[in-house]
């Protein structure tokens, strides 16, 4: 019958998860400290946490109790968006129980089974618990075949729901992707696997779905007859940090293009779904991934690159092949650029340029629609020489906003033309209270809403495009580039041949 | 920052349109224009309040404060463009004499062109909506009975003269507490039986309390009356099975009690007022629970059925002044303005 305390209407009432327990792989790992445990604390400053609440920490190292607390306390406070309240802390950590104990210990999976049976009672929490595996993925199929073994990923056993969220990477290519799909589906069901892509808890991804469907102005010019290309762009000031292993292993096509720009492009690309339950709108994201055609010649139509020592931001920057743990010869790439298109009838001949890079001159993920000239322009040409593409630009990071760019007179006596952006920003100053994309993805898995989670069909769509490029580009050497500069001058040259050139972001 | 003394409505729609030039790149979206009505010894309190909301809304904030009713009529104006007053623009008028009877004059002009417009009073409201135009003109309309001598009172005239689109701060320092209450029942089937609310019997939050509970679950809760505690103290809900549910507050945390399991402490904080604009701000469509919870304390149906435009009825309170109740506060021509 449902609850007579809720309704539809009441839209003050926020969504609180049902009494469970967050269980964290990994807890004491930087994901965790930086991203989790601060998530976990604003969404119980927020009231969002439901009573009876625990986490439970499980990690290899030798902690008391007393270390992991304080470690804990360290990461909320440190990252915490929401005002700092002891006593919500306090409470909180009151909740928070450490198990220590390597992967391959039976016995610390064994307790760990016993204490979410205990908390079943004494906390209310109905067997409920999601595992959140914030470890590296060669630990998943032991920590996965621990779950099974002490049948605690098994919802009829355990009375509950029992949920798991993975972290990217989502393997390494198709093939480990499936693999790692098959393991997780198995023990799990699939419906409780949660894939965490944080872009998509970013409040301005999910505006491109307002923006696109709930507006009559945008949908009608949403396609080739009005789209001359588009440009997505995710660029970072940063280096590779202190990833080297892991970076050089895989790069920047595998690291965000395969995730993150894929999920844009098909946010951007996809037909309107019947409704916003989280199968239609998949479906549709699915139908994008699987239109998404590669150049025909990938050495022509595709760029990477990887930074030289230079200067970013008023700082000297080291090269690549410099960074620690780099082998010297190392051909792994820090920018790609790649011009993709989507075959079906909405994009036909519509290129989709994306790229990627490290040590770029700035910060900026964004997705730029240019639009074609208009078909005839009554004036004189030498009035319009300024007046470019018409372009809508979704900023995703920082900056949260849309630019509308379009032509407009110059004030005074001579009829002139010239580009002017109309702005519109959501700006910090509007979105302090927004929750983080963490706290918006955590709250959602325990929840079970699987909205913005990208399922095993996705991922592995998204391995199909970027697999046959990996295999092009083997044995070849990325182009240089100096670090604080937009990319290496072939990227450049790939659109010029076209008569484009890139959107300064 | 412009400072206007003695001046005209069209001195402050210029000085703003100036303003907003030559702070440059000012927010471009506006979501809607805040009218805040304020007594002179609130000003303050109000602005604190709405630079905190506006921080989560952009909108153009309206600062109206009407005094000295029977001095000479002269409007003051202060234009803040992303100052002291958070990111929104804002406008502080201050309006004496017969001006202050007629502020829409200069209101009508500073609206932001075809947003929302919400009015905020933060003062004793209105008796009756229609006669301030600031809340004829306004599609939201927000009181608090809070500031009222008798707050309960206060709400069920809010009952009276309710119009779709009204909501009460009173309302909105609940939601914490229905969040609590409510989430109880989102894992159990068990009917609830019975209810009781422990708190002063001046408080309008209780009264809203025991009316959301009586429109929802249709049960007649019972209202202990204490003293012990000068807000709200404790909502116990009984069901079929014998089972009880009790949230208590205790400074600002709630202890939430459930037959058969261990007690539990949540967070429930007392918000700045701010904060509880903000929310507000969030929906500016009627809340129909706040409606039926409103209808049910104070025993009158159909209150969302009620057209949601008020008609403007002229009211003079001026000649009720003279007729022998106190003048209206004096205060001096805004000092701090500078």
């Amino acid at each position: 019958m449902g609850n007579p305390l809720r309704t539809a209407q009441d839209r003050r009432l926020p969504r609180i998860p049902e009494p469970c327990a967050l269980v964290i792989f990994g807890v004491t790992g930087d994901l965790s400290r930086k991203k989790l445990i601060p998530a976990v604390y604003d969404l119980a400053n927020r009231g969002l946490l439901p009573p009876g609440f625990v986490v439970l920490g499980f990690a290899r190292r030798d902690w008391g109790d007393g270390d992991f607390e304080s470690l804990a306390y360290e990461a909320a406070k440190k990252g915490a968006r929401t005002p700092w309240r002891e006593d919500v802390w306090q409470r909180l950590a009151s909740q928070f129980q450490f198990v220590p104990g390597s992967f391959d210990d039976d016995a610390a999976f064994d307790h760990l089974a016993s204490t979410l049976d205990d908390l079943r009672e004494r906390n209310g929490i109905a067997g409920n618990a999601a595992f959140y595996f914030s470890i590296p993925p060669a630990a998943f199929p032991l920590v996965l075949n621990q779950l099974n073994r002490t049948g605690m990923a098994d919802n009829a056993k355990s009375g509950g729901w029992r949920r798991v969220v993975v972290e990217k990477p989502f393997g390494n290519d198709l093939q480990t992707a499936m693999a790692l799909n098959q393991l997780v589906d198995e023990v799990f069901t699939p419906q409780d696997v949660f894939r965490i892509d944080h872009y998509l808890g970013k409040e301005t991804v999910q505006n491109i779905l307002a923006l696109r469907f709930a507006n009559n102005l945008f949908e009608p010019v949403w396609n080739s007859k009005y789209v001359d290309s588009v440009q997505i762009t995710m660029a970072e000031d940063v280096g590779i940090g202190t990833r080297a292993a892991f970076y050089d292993a895989s790069g920047a096509a595998r690291d965000v293009l395969q995730n993150h720009l894929l999920q844009l492009l098909a946010l951007v690309g996809m037909e309107e779904p019947t409704s916003f339950d989280p199968n239609e709108v998949r479906a549709e994201k699915l139908k994008v991934l699987k239109a998404i055609s590669i150049p025909k010649d990938i050495a022509e139509g595709s760029v990477r690159g990887q930074y030289l020592p230079g200067w970013v931001a008023g700082e000297r920057a080291v090269g690549y092949l410099e960074e620690k743990n780099i082998p010297a010869d190392s051909t792994t790439e820090t920018y790609v650029a790649v011009r993709l298109g989507i075959q079906n009838r909405r994009w036909a001949e519509v290129p989709f340029f994306v790229r990627v890079g490290k040590r770029m001159p700035r910060r900026v993920t964004e997705i730029a629609i240019l639009f074609k000239k208009a078909p005839h322009l009554p004036f004189n040409p030498a009035d319009i020489e300024m007046l470019g593409n018409n372009q809508l630009v979704i900023r995703v990071q920082p900056d949260e906003g849309v630019v509308l760019k379009f032509g407009s007179k110059v004030p005074g006596t001579t009829m002139e033309v010239r580009d002017i952006a109309m702005d519109f920003q959501y700006g910090e100053a509007f979105t302090e209270s927004s929750p983080e994309a963490y706290e918006r993805l955590v709250l959602d898995v325990l929840v079970g809403d699987r909205t913005l989670f990208p399922d095993a069909a996705e991922v592995e769509q998204s391995w199909r495009v970027i697999d046959p490029l990996e295999a092009a580009w083997a044995g070849t050497k990325p182009e240089p580039y100096r670090s604080g500069e937009w990319g290496p001058r072939a990227s450049d040259e790939m659109l010029a041949r076209e008569g484009r050139a890139w959107r300064r972001a | 920052m412009i400072g206007l003394w003695d001046t005209t409505g069209n001195e402050v729609v210029k000085a703003l349109a100036a303003e907003r030039r030559s702070a440059g790149g000012v927010a471009s979206g506006l979501a809607l224009t805040l009218v805040a009505v304020v007594e002179e010894k609130h000003v303050r309190e109000a602005e604190a309040a709405a630079t905190i909301a506006a921080s989560a809304h952009p909108c153009r904030l309206l600062i109206v404060v009407r005094s000295d009713l029977d001095g000479r009529s002269r409007l003051d104006a202060e234009i803040v463009v992303g100052g002291r007053l958070g990111p929104a623009e804002a406008v502080v008028m201050r309006m004496y004499g017969r001006l202050a009877l007629h502020a829409e004059s200069v209101v009508m002009p500073l609206l932001a062109p075809d947003v929302p417009v919400v009015t905020w009073w933060h003062s004793e409201p209105p008796d009756v909506i229609a006669n301030d135009f600031l809340g004829v003109v306004a599609d939201r309309r927000i009181t608090d009975c809070k500031l009222s001598p008798d707050p309960v009172g206060a709400l069920k005239q809010r009952a009276n003269d309710y119009a779709p689109g009204d909501t009460d701060l009173t309302w909105t320092r609940i939601t914490l507490w229905r969040t609590l209450v409510a989430g109880a029942f989102d894992t159990t089937e068990e009917r609830v039986t019975g209810a009781t609310i422990v708190a002063p019997m001046t408080d309008p939050t209780a009264a809203l309390m025991k009316g959301w509970l009586q429109s929802r679950l249709g049960i007649e809760p019972v209202w202990e009356h204490t003293d012990r505690s000068p807000r709200m103290h404790s909502v116990e809900l009984k069901c079929a099975n014998g089972d009880c549910v009790r949230v208590t507050r205790d400074e600002g945390t709630a202890l939430f009690s459930r037959t058969g399991q261990e007690d539990r402490y949540m967070p429930l904080p007392k918000r700045a007022v701010g904060d509880e604009l903000a929310e507000e701000l969030r929906r500016l469509d009627a809340d129909q629970i706040y409606s039926e919870a409103l209808g049910a304390m104070a025993g009158i149906a159909h209150l969302d059925q009620r057209p949601p435009m008020r008609v403007h009825v002229w009211k003079d309170p001026a000649l009720a002044a003279r007729a022998g109740e106190a003048a209206g506060a004096f205060a001096g021509p805004g000092g701090s303005a500078a």
